[in-house]
């Protein structure tokens, strides 16, 4: 008879309060429950506050999303006031997301993600004790660099927009101010070298021969090629990776949303789709469809939240504390986002899934999503992204630097959405404004998908999904659990709106 | 996450220099969720010294004082930082939320400051509270703290120098001075020549609900990521170090009277501002009208 346990897990190392539930039979588990821990409540906090607030509030939800919270907000206030943001203010708003993305990837893969390689679970793996040395927290070699460099990067913030984190340079019709031509001019110093650190410590290689990796041969063919390229971190995360088993872990449903991002100037030398330097789409498996915002809705039947039964597009949604006795049914505030009626998985993989990148696309077909998948996929795009930011700084700097913002006067009534791709995956704000108020402010972060708790229908969110037949060796020390959390790169600051109340679900918690 | 920005020293080199052991960070640490757990529970029975406990984010007491909206393996985590506080030797609130409460304050979240609810004293541990050096609750406001802040307070602990403190426990070393000391459009402020719309030079006080002469802080001296600020950068000061934050009134926007702002320069007589800033305003030199005055 199997031996079946309950598993409550608190996991750290990612943003925000995270618990999970699992029940474990014979080493593996079979079901999960995903909770985060805190309401926070900051949809209701703007409610009744000035039309422009959200500039101010939505950033410090995350401190490290920080300004794309702000580029959502500022978005769905152009959608409400009709603002066509000058070339240069698009170039500029893209160009800071972009810093704030280049360093969450490398942050989260370092400091995060890789840190569970140096966990004493793999002491008798033989590159444990490398392991240690790069990823220990706070002293590997590699943590020391990427603390140092990520801090760099964003100096470009800084220069645009004042500060990071928690900056409100976005604003409808553009930029708050535009930095001067010799500012942008550092900028490019700035983007040079980290670049040049990235490509030398993380990829191992130029981007332009990471970019030409385009199967799962051609990535073997890549770590034979150099031994620069197996000393990476990229390179790291896939031997160790490989050894530890985290390409069979953490598969899911197997369905992908990117809500598209980076809005191309109109005049631009740089190439997307749909407008777009990050394609919108949904995609089961590889199979890639349209992306269409109305099929988005969100599902409270086990989040501790008032409403309805089924799901609700977020234009119409309530957040509304709601602490029942239903303690059997509703276990996370975190809401259930669900797509076309199911669940989908947001971020970095997502993104490649969808535009069609052959070598995930490989990489889904042959193994399916997986942990060590997602971990590359996010390690890997800064690599798509760094060689558009250094157009997009040349052309603002060849215009001149000016020409930012274009006044599109009051806003005072009218409802905006501002859909983006945050680090983690879609974000979006829906907004309503009537005489100079916020009348109604809803957000769906990449956690609200990815962690989302189960929907009206009873399925799983997509990490709870992905938790099913995950081992867990040590109850002590999941690190198993830990791995395939840690690849959706949880945020749970944003997206919690959770009370949980004491209870016991008629299940054992297991103590140390 | 802003604390990571800290520059010269960056934050693990203050860790190595001052000797610093980090026994927990939430986002940082390789502990398993077991070994913390019984890391909590020798430090809350002093078993192990905890010198400095730093503290991000307000404490929650909501729903009707449980404190149940913000738990840890089902516990209120406000029993857990009431226990940890009760062995520290110091105590540092980073943040204006963990100062004063911030934006969950005077919400249904019930979220207070640690030794301050808003601008009263109180707080989660209440106003005679002292850690076990004898010391109040340090306040690290800001949303967020300065790096620097952080990193300059943890230095003079562990090294023992003395830091004053202002009537909110704030250093003196940062909050004594104005937000706006350091700003570049102080030129513009000398000469009321203002901006009304984004995207101008011009100063963002008497229009678009700038708090830089209001509030203190060293934004515009110590600058952030080493390079600027948000004045610099034509975004208004939020006021974001003060026991007030947020705001209840929209943000962007002065409140005026006569066309003077309602809140004015902290000790400033209003009738004299007024005269000093109609006749500032005359005396406008035209480089300044012009606009041609760099920022």
């Amino acid at each position: 008879m199997a031996v079946r346990k309950m598993l409550d897990i608190p996991v750290n190392r990612v943003e925000g309060d995270l618990e999970l539930r699992l029940e474990v039979a014979d080493g593996v588990v079979v079901d999960a429950w995903s909770t985060g821990t805190m309401f926070r409540g900051f949809e209701r906090l703007l409610v009744g506050r000035g039309a422009l607030d959200g500039l101010v509030v939505t950033p410090r939800i995350c401190g490290i999303c920080s300004t794309t919270h702000l580029m959502a907000a500022a978005k769905a206030l152009d959608a409400v006031t009709g603002a066509v943001v000058p070339d240069n203010g698009v170039r500029l708003r893209n160009l800071a997301l972009m810093v704030e993305h280049v360093q969450s990837d490398v942050r989260h893969g370092i400091l995060m993600f890789l840190a569970d390689y140096a966990n004493p679970a793999y002491a008798h793996l033989p590159l444990h004790d490398e392991a240690v040395r790069r990823y220990a927290p706070l002293a590997g070699e590699a943590v020391v660099e990427a603390v140092r460099e990520t801090k760099r990067i964003i100096e470009i913030i800084a220069m645009i927009g004042g500060q990071w984190p928690h900056s409100s340079f976005m604003v409808p019709g553009g930029l708050s101010y535009g930095p001067q031509v010799t500012e942008l001019l550092q900028c490019r110093h700035v983007l040079d070298a980290y670049r040049a650190w990235y490509e030398r410590r993380i990829l191992g290689c130029s981007i332009e021969r990471w970019m030409a990796v385009d199967s799962l041969a051609a990535l073997d063919a890549w770590l034979e090629e150099a031994q620069a390229h197996r000393d990476s971190d990229v390179g790291f995360l896939l031997r160790f990776g490989r050894a530890a088993g985290l390409d069979k872990l953490g598969g899911g449903h197997g369905t992908f949303l990117s809500s598209g991002s980076l809005d191309l100037p109109a005049e631009t030398a740089a190439r997307g789709t749909g407008g777009h330097l990050i394609p919108a789409g949904f995609a089961r498996g590889i199979a890639v469809e349209a992306f269409d915002p109305a099929a988005i809705s969100e599902h409270v039947a086990a989040s501790w939240y008032a409403g309805q039964d089924g799901g609700r597009h977020p234009s119409e949604g309530e957040t509304e504390p709601y602490a029942s006795g239903e303690e059997g049914r509703r276990y996370s505030w975190v809401k259930a986002a669900r797509y076309r009626g199911g669940p989908a998985e947001t971020g970095p993989l997502a993104e490649r899934v969808v535009a069609g990148d052959p070598l995930f696309t490989d990489l889904l077909a042959r193994q399916g999503a997986n942990a060590l998948a997602r971990e590359l996929a996010r390690l890997t795009r800064p690599a798509t992204l760094l060689p558009t930011m250094a157009v997009w700084l040349s052309e603002v700097v060849a215009s001149g630097g000016r020409d930012v913002y274009v006044n599109p006067g009051p806003v005072t009534d009218g409802e905006g959405c501002g859909m983006i791709q945050a680090a983690r995956g879609s974000l979006g704000h829906w907004v309503t404004v009537r005489q100079g108020r916020i009348e109604r402010y809803q957000i769906i972060t990449p956690t609200g998908w990815n962690g989302s708790p189960r929907d009206s229908g009873g399925v799983r969110g997509p990490w709870e999904e992905a938790l099913i037949g995950t081992p867990v060796a040590d109850a002590d020390n999941p690190v198993e659990v830990g791995h395939v959390i840690r690849s959706f790169d949880p945020c749970l600051v944003c997206s919690v709106h959770t009370v949980r109340k004491g209870r016991t679900m008629g299940r054992a918690r297991l103590e140390a | 996450m802003s604390f990571l920005n800290s520059e010269s020293p960056d934050v693990l080199q203050l860790f190595s220099s001052l000797g610093i052991n980090v026994l927990h960070h939430p986002s940082l640490s390789n502990s398993s969720a077991t070994q913390q757990a019984s890391q909590l529970e020798v430090l809350g029975a002093g078993e192990l010294p905890l010198d400095i406990l730093v503290v991000e984010g307000a404490v929650l007491r909501g729903p009707a004082g449980t404190g149940m909206y913000d738990t840890r393996g089902r516990r209120p985590k406000k029993d857990i930082v009431a226990a940890l506080a009760r062995q520290a030797r110091f105590v540092v609130a980073a943040g204006t939320c963990a100062s004063f409460g911030g934006f969950g304050a005077q919400t249904e979240i019930e979220a207070t400051g640690l030794q301050f609810n808003r601008a009263e004293p109180g707080g989660f541990l209440g106003a005679d509270f002292r850690s076990g050096a004898g010391l109040p609750v340090i306040n690290l406001s800001g949303c967020p703290c300065h790096p620097h802040v952080l990193a300059g307070t943890l230095t003079a602990l562990v090294t023992g120098t003395e830091l004053s403190l202002d009537q909110f426990n704030r250093p003196l070393s940062w909050y004594s001075m104005m937000v706006h000391q350091g700003c570049t459009r102080n030129e513009y402020h000398e000469y009321r020549v203002e901006e009304e719309t984004f995207g101008e030079k011009g100063c963002l006080f008497f229009h678009m609900g700038c708090h830089g002469p209001l509030v203190t802080g060293p934004c515009n001296k110590l600058l952030w990521n080493q390079r600027s600020s948000k004045t610099r950068a034509g975004v208004p000061c939020f006021g974001c170090t003060s026991p007030d934050f947020p705001q209840n009134h929209p943000f962007f926007h002065t409140r005026n009277i006569e066309g003077i702002p309602l809140d004015l320069p902290n000790g400033i007589n209003r009738a004299h501002y007024m005269v000093y800033k109609v006749m500032a305003a005359a005396a406008a030199p035209e480089r300044l009208r012009q606009r041609r005055t760099e920022i």
